[in-house]
């Protein structure tokens, strides 16, 4: 298996994405503007069909010749009050430096004089001229130039800072990533005051144009990945990307598996951490969740809060996640192989409860516990589609139903509703939805090997997932490292978590060289005579007692 | 040859998981009576010896394949011969190994299933896993050596913890004195398990740091050795001398023997889970050798499409190979390891050494 | 690639397909065997009783059973070999009888006084479902059926009243041990160590035991209960030690855990009841002049239980001379037991793998005829130390009280 970075080396350039995503391939002309104002503000509506948000507002700002200007900007994704305030008046009654204003010079004199806002560019050709206008910039056409002004005006209404619903945690920062890719940036950049924190953003999607960022510490993060995660994104040409899931598809390493090779998350704080690992964030506009790249295994049953609690509570909270993980995926087949093929292995005592609880029971146990597994998979997705206030009703129904009725009617035994009902909490329990989503999947292939060969089957199903988690690889890294490859080095934050202080690398295989994250003997010393300390005050008490 | 790279740890892993394959499985030097850890440790040394020949091949010819250096050595032609004869050697041991599991698996859990079928699934995995490579093979190594070792670990405690270990059961030491032990460990030991190391020789060229290969190698098989001893000393405590003689099984019935706390009793699975981890890496690593050897020596470019006709080869042989137990087991213990295995572990690669030797002097 | 994916997901599911299931058995379709008890009819063949459990009427809880059936059902069956037997149960029960929960097997005492086990026992040992860690036990005076048709108290599997009383009675008095199939046929066939296997008796109306009343009564008048050891020689019983002498086997090997030995105090018989917490036998041969001498050490460790007469237990120099009674008594019950079992010629203690071990080449020449000529004839050195540690929650008796009071 030759690595992949040396076939993709040559093709690359560094130079040419440093501007970003502008030059997207792009069969439409590179038409320059017209001079005339009339026949730009007609190709304009002809361009965006007449679309009825599309504000074009005709000024005169010349008190001498009248210089024809219009406003153009999309009604609803920019922010009126700052193009009224800020452009509009100005540019109507800065009466001073109206009479300055000659054709020539109008777009000199509006930008560095009238305009009363940060972000403004220059556009020459109608491509970016549609670009930015798309993109809430608000543009000023001046009669007789052929070049416009493109001003940042980009606004409207967006969710605010909330705390993030699916990686909730109860000691941590409280803030998730929103819908809006420079709030999201500006999160991870509050916490990371460095400038060696590079973004580079790129421009994804024929049709919807959609911001992406690629964030990661200079200096920290592997270059090869880097470079390797702008080729991938680079390659993407699709019509839209709607959800950082597009992204993630198109860029993973393998497409057969049931297994995010691509971390993505909603807490700011956990991007932030994996950023000073040396990992890649790439954010997407339009969606909360960031996805982080090279992403291992172990990192599912790693959550943000392991990293501020004690480090004794974060290593077991992370092998309960392990052996969770484990149940979800063969709870129900090791009944099913328990209770058809090895009843030996079970206590005497537990194998005539269960079977008298079967007795009764018409069918076969791998089909009462697809049964119940099915009955259970409905339930859960009718409740998470569910407006919220029929979602009660249905796990009311569900819990009745396979709770009570389900039993009573012996249909299913009580100790299959008891298993179904471990795996439902253990996939709960998973940190992360998208590995315990896979492990749901998993669980009907390792129930099925179960109930044609027993535990023979599970063992076989097992090695050979296993032997498929540690074929794969996420952007070079191999998925089951540090455990396979092993690497001692790195095996201090994985299944377990070491203090802090001993923590002293970052994962060599992720970052680069220069991955020592803390100076020396970051031990804490108490000083060594507060037992003395201690004893004499205790000395003291008792006298005065 | 494949364009891979495995770790000296990642050697050393699959050394071990490798030994261990059918030794947890099988009687090792039942004749030894309560003596057989001797004979395994004696024959772990006779292992060290043996890894130290195929090294020394290894170090003259560093980047070439056995079936390549042998062209070398011994010329286009006997080199080609010999080479093909290596090759078939390792089909045939995967094989052998590939019956001993069905054997098992069809006596212990599944006497309705065909054998045909218990065999077919495991080969199954095993094809899907070669074909990944070398790599992904060494990769799930490490995870699985884990795995195996705390399940090792448990065995262990839960053997000792339910009061069965008699030690009583290994004395008198060396009852028929040390000779009859070497002659057990000369005729038995020395070739299963450890000679089977050869094997090896087709995957040292993988190692990437050649140096801590030997290391590695001599690690692995010492701690096998020790390892294996200690479940000879624990069959033997357990079940006595007789017993354990008797069973073809002999881990099973220790493990089987095993009564914790009333409801810890037939810990069968327990025993299936860590034997066919083991057994998948010894056969994985035999058809991964089979199918790097033939793809070099037949100049085949792709040597994962081989995986398929090799792996139906093997488990087509496994099947055909003896009528019955008995004959598979006396094959096993009276044949093979003077007709197949003293010639081609110890004889051959030794001669080879020395022609090496001479060959490599001349040219200095 | 595709293709290749294909291809195996092809393999898997038709192997699925095809392989239906063959070694598979569901809980509904399998009969779970507690008990095997055989005996041996005049015909010669084997009568094996098949205990069964009826799950629903053990687990009681939600399907409301347990009182109103009983817990196990059994069926006999004849063949001219044990498994023979057990296919053709098959022609009476329902399921398939499913052998891996079968904790108890009952023998015939005329079957192992006549034919012997070993004949019995292979076809447990071979079978793979079989457990072999499963306790044998002799039916004494008794059918073996008669044990296995016992309803039983409180303990609602009859096999597992017999399992557990043995357990108990094992470790709180010790004259009677649990020995498992795979323990009697490892002394079996060594030459230096003959088996020992606990007797069970009944008590009591046989038919009754086969009805519910019996057990739906105070005073259960149907009981099984542990009596005496039987004492093998040659596979065959010949032989029961009952009560001390038993308990002087269990001391030499080593199984005693808690018991209670009386001794005489002052003229008063049994009067001071001496109880074993803890105890260690070593047992270990040396040869002299060619002749094996066996010595056998206990060192027990142990409380006073109870005193009938006044003894003033805060004096040391009166626990020492308890313990110097309490050493004779065991030595006694010890002697008594080897004396016995040299009288019958089966070195049931294994001194002969004690000889063995300390002196392998001297036991190749014995090994011959150790039972009928070296057995009965060895030395065997007993020494014991007792030790009385405490004394319960009083020291001196309250018959000294009274006394004075007088």
């Amino acid at each position: 298996m030759p690595s992949f970075f040396k076939q993709r080396k040559k093709k690359t350039n560094s130079e040419d994405h440093k501007e970003s995503g502008r030059d997207q391939p792009n069969n439409r002309s590179l038409e320059f503007i017209h001079d005339s104002i009339s026949i730009n503000l007609d190709m304009i509506k002809q361009k965006t069909g007449n679309s009825s948000d599309i504000v074009i507002r005709t000024l005169n700002i010349s008190l001498h010749s009248e210089i024809k200007t219009a406003v153009v900007y999309v009604e609803g994704i920019v922010d009126s009050i700052s193009i009224n305030d800020f452009l509009i008046e100005s540019m109507m009654k800065n009466h001073a430096l109206q009479e300055k204003l000659t054709r020539e010079n109008a777009l000199e004199v509006i930008s560095n004089n009238i305009v009363a806002l940060g972000s403004i560019k220059l556009v020459s050709n109608w491509e970016q001229l549609l670009l930015s206008l798309m993109a809430g910039e608000t543009l000023i056409l001046v009669d007789g130039t052929n070049e416009a002004l493109s001003v940042g005006t980009q606004g409207g209404e967006t969710r605010s800072i909330e705390e993030p619903s699916t990686q909730v945690a109860v000691r941590g920062s409280r803030s998730g990533f929103t819908e809006s890719i420079r709030t999201n940036t500006a999160l991870v950049r509050r916490i990371i005051k460095n400038p060696d924190l590079w973004l580079e953003s790129m421009k994804i999607g024929k049709a919807t144009q959609t911001d992406v960022v690629i964030m990661y510490i200079n200096g920290i993060a592997n270059e090869k990945i880097v470079e390797e995660v702008r080729q991938r994104l680079k390659r993407i040409n699709i019509d839209g990307i709607l959800e950082s899931g597009y992204i993630e598809q198109l860029i993973e390493d393998q497409t057969m598996t049931t297994f995010p090779t691509l971390y993505h998350t909603e807490r700011p704080d956990m991007v932030a951490g994996n950023l000073l690992e040396g990992r890649i964030a790439i954010f997407v506009d339009g969606t909360p969740f960031v996805l982080i790249a090279p992403t291992i295994f172990i990192q599912f049953f790693q959550a943000a809060e392991d990293y501020y609690a004690r480090f004794d509570i974060a290593t077991a909270l992370r092998l309960l996640r392990v052996i969770i993980f484990f149940i979800s995926i063969i709870g129900p087949s090791a009944y099913i192989a328990a209770t058809t093929f090895h009843q030996e292995m079970l206590p005497t005592q537990l194998l005539i409860a269960i079977s008298a609880q079967r007795e009764a029971v018409p069918f076969p146990a791998f089909v009462e516990a697809m049964i119940m597994e099915v009955t259970f998979e409905i339930l859960r997705e009718a409740g998470i589609r569910m407006p919220r206030a029929i979602g009660a009703a249905v796990s009311i129904v569900g819990a009745l139903v396979i709770g009570q009725a389900a039993v009573q009617a012996g249909i299913v035994s009580p100790a299959m509703v008891i298993v179904v009902a471990i795996t439902a909490i253990a996939s709960f329990a998973t940190p992360s939805f998208a590995i315990a989503i896979s492990a749901r999947l998993i669980r009907f292939l390792f129930m099925i090997t179960a109930a044609t060969f027993g535990f023979y089957g599970i063992i076989l199903a097992f090695i050979m997932l296993t032997v498929h988690l540690c074929d794969l690889r996420s952007f070079g890294v191999p998925y089951m490292s540090p455990f396979a490859p092993f690497s001692p080095k790195n095996a201090g934050d994985t299944v377990v978590r070491l203090p802090w202080w001993a923590l002293k690398q970052r994962p060599p295989f992720i970052s680069n060289e220069n991955n020592i994250r803390q100076g020396k003997d970051q031990k804490p010393h108490p000083p060594t005579n507060r037992g003395m300390v201690n004893s004499h005050t205790r000395k003291s008490d008792q006298n005065e007692s | 040859m494949e364009k891979a790279k495995i770790s000296a740890y990642q050697l050393f892993v699959l050394i071990l998981l490798f030994e261990h394959g059918t030794t947890l499985l099988l009687p090792l030097a039942v004749e030894a009576k309560q003596d057989a850890w001797l004979s395994v440790l004696l024959g772990m040394v006779g292992g060290f010896v043996l890894f130290w020949i195929y090294y020394g091949l290894y170090q003259y010819y560093p980047d070439n394949l056995p079936t390549e250096y042998v062209q070398k050595i011994i010329g286009k032609v006997l080199g080609r011969l010999l080479g093909f004869f290596f090759l078939l050697y390792f089909m045939y041991i995967a094989s052998r190994d590939l019956r001993d599991f069905g054997e098992m698996l069809v006596t212990v859990a599944y006497p309705d299933t065909p054998l045909f079928i218990v065999s077919a699934l495991l080969m199954l995995v095993m094809v899907y896993t070669v074909r990944k490579g070398i790599e992904v093979l060494a990769r799930t190594g490490e995870l699985f050596f884990i795995i195996v070792y705390l399940l090792a670990i448990t065995g262990f405690i839960l053997i000792v913890a339910s009061g069965l270990l008699n030690l009583t059961n290994l004395k008198p030491v060396l009852e028929e004195g040390i000779l009859s032990i070497m002659k057990i460990t000369f005729t038995q030991t020395l070739y299963f398990p450890f000679g089977e190391v050869v094997a090896f020789a087709m995957i040292l060229p993988y190692v990437n740091q050649s140096k801590k290969a030997k290391v590695a190698g001599l690690f692995a098989i010492g701690l096998s050795g020790i390892n294996i001893a200690i479940i000879t000393v624990l069959n033997i405590s357990v079940l006595g001398v007789d017993l354990v003689s008797r069973s073809p099984f002999p881990f099973l019935s220790t493990i089987q023997t095993i009564r914790l706390a009333e409801f810890l009793e037939r810990l069968d699975v327990y025993f299936m889970l860590t034997s066919i981890i083991c057994g998948f890496f010894k056969i994985s690593v035999y058809c991964y050798v089979a199918v790097i050897g033939i793809a070099d020596l037949f100049n085949i470019k792709e040597p994962s499409r081989l995986v398929y006709p090799i792996g139906i080869v093997i488990l087509f042989l496994s099947i055909t190979i003896a009528s019955n137990v008995s004959e598979h087991i006396k094959e096993g213990l009276q044949i093979i390891p003077f007709f197949v295995h003293l010639p081609l572990q110890v004889v051959i690669p030794l001669l080879l050494l020395i022609i090496a030797f001479f060959k490599n002097r001349k040219s200095r | 690639m595709n293709r290749k994916w294909m291809f195996l997901f092809l393999m898997l599911t038709g192997l699925a397909l095809t392989s239906g299931c063959w070694s598979k058995k569901e809980l509904t379709d399998i009969a779970f065997v507690s008990a095997l008890g055989i005996d041996k009819n005049e015909e010669g063949k084997y009568v094996g009783t098949i205990q069964l459990i009826n799950p629903g009427n053990v687990a009681g809880g939600l399907q409301g059973g347990g009182g109103e059936a009983p817990s196990i059902t059994t069926y006999s069956s004849t063949g001219d070999n044990i498994v023979e037997m057990s296919r053709r149960a098959s022609t009476k029960i329902s399921r398939r009888l499913y052998y891996s929960h079968t904790n108890l097997l009952v023998i015939n005492e005329e079957l192992a006084k006549e034919e012997g086990i070993i004949n019995i026992l292979d076809a447990f040992d071979r079978d793979p479902e079989f457990r072999t860690t499963a306790t044998i036990i002799i039916a004494h005076d008794s059918k073996a059926a008669d044990i296995v048709n016992t309803l039983t108290g409180v303990d609602k599997i009859p096999a597992n009243k017999v399992i557990k009383t043995l357990k108990i009675t094992e470790q709180r008095w010790g004259e009677h041990m649990e020995v498992s199939i795979q323990e009697g046929i490892k002394n079996l066939i060594s030459p230096g160590k003959e088996p020992v296997i606990t007797g069970f008796r009944m008590t009591g109306n046989t038919e009754q035991g086969k009805k519910l009343e019996n057990i739906q009564q105070s005073a259960v008048e149907e009981n099984i209960q542990a009596d005496g050891l039987a004492v093998f020689k040659d596979g065959k019983l010949v032989d029961w030690f009952q009560g001390e002498t038993a308990r002087g086997v269990t001391w030499i090997l080593d199984k005693i855990k808690v018991t209670d030995i009386n001794i005489s105090w002052e003229g008063e018989q049994e009067a001071v009841a001496y109880e074993v917490l803890r105890q260690k036998t070593k047992v270990s041969a040396n040869m002299k002049n060619g002749q094996p001498k066996i010595s056998i050490h206990v060192d027990a460790e142990g409380d006073i239980g109870e005193v009938m007469v006044p003894v003033d237990l805060t004096d040391p120099s009166v626990l020492l001379n308890i313990e110097k009674t309490v050493e004779k008594k065991i030595q006694k019950e010890i002697n008594d037991a080897i004396q016995r079992a040299q009288k019958n010629q089966t070195d049931i203690f294994g001194f002969g793998e004690a000889v063995h071990r300390s002196d392998p080449k001297a036991w190749k020449k014995l090994k011959q005829d150790w039972n009928n000529v070296h057995f009965p004839q060895l030395k065997a050195d007993v020494t014991v130390e007792a030790f009385v540690r405490r004394t319960g929650l009083r020291n001196k008796p309250y018959f000294f009280r009274m006394e004075s009071n007088q």
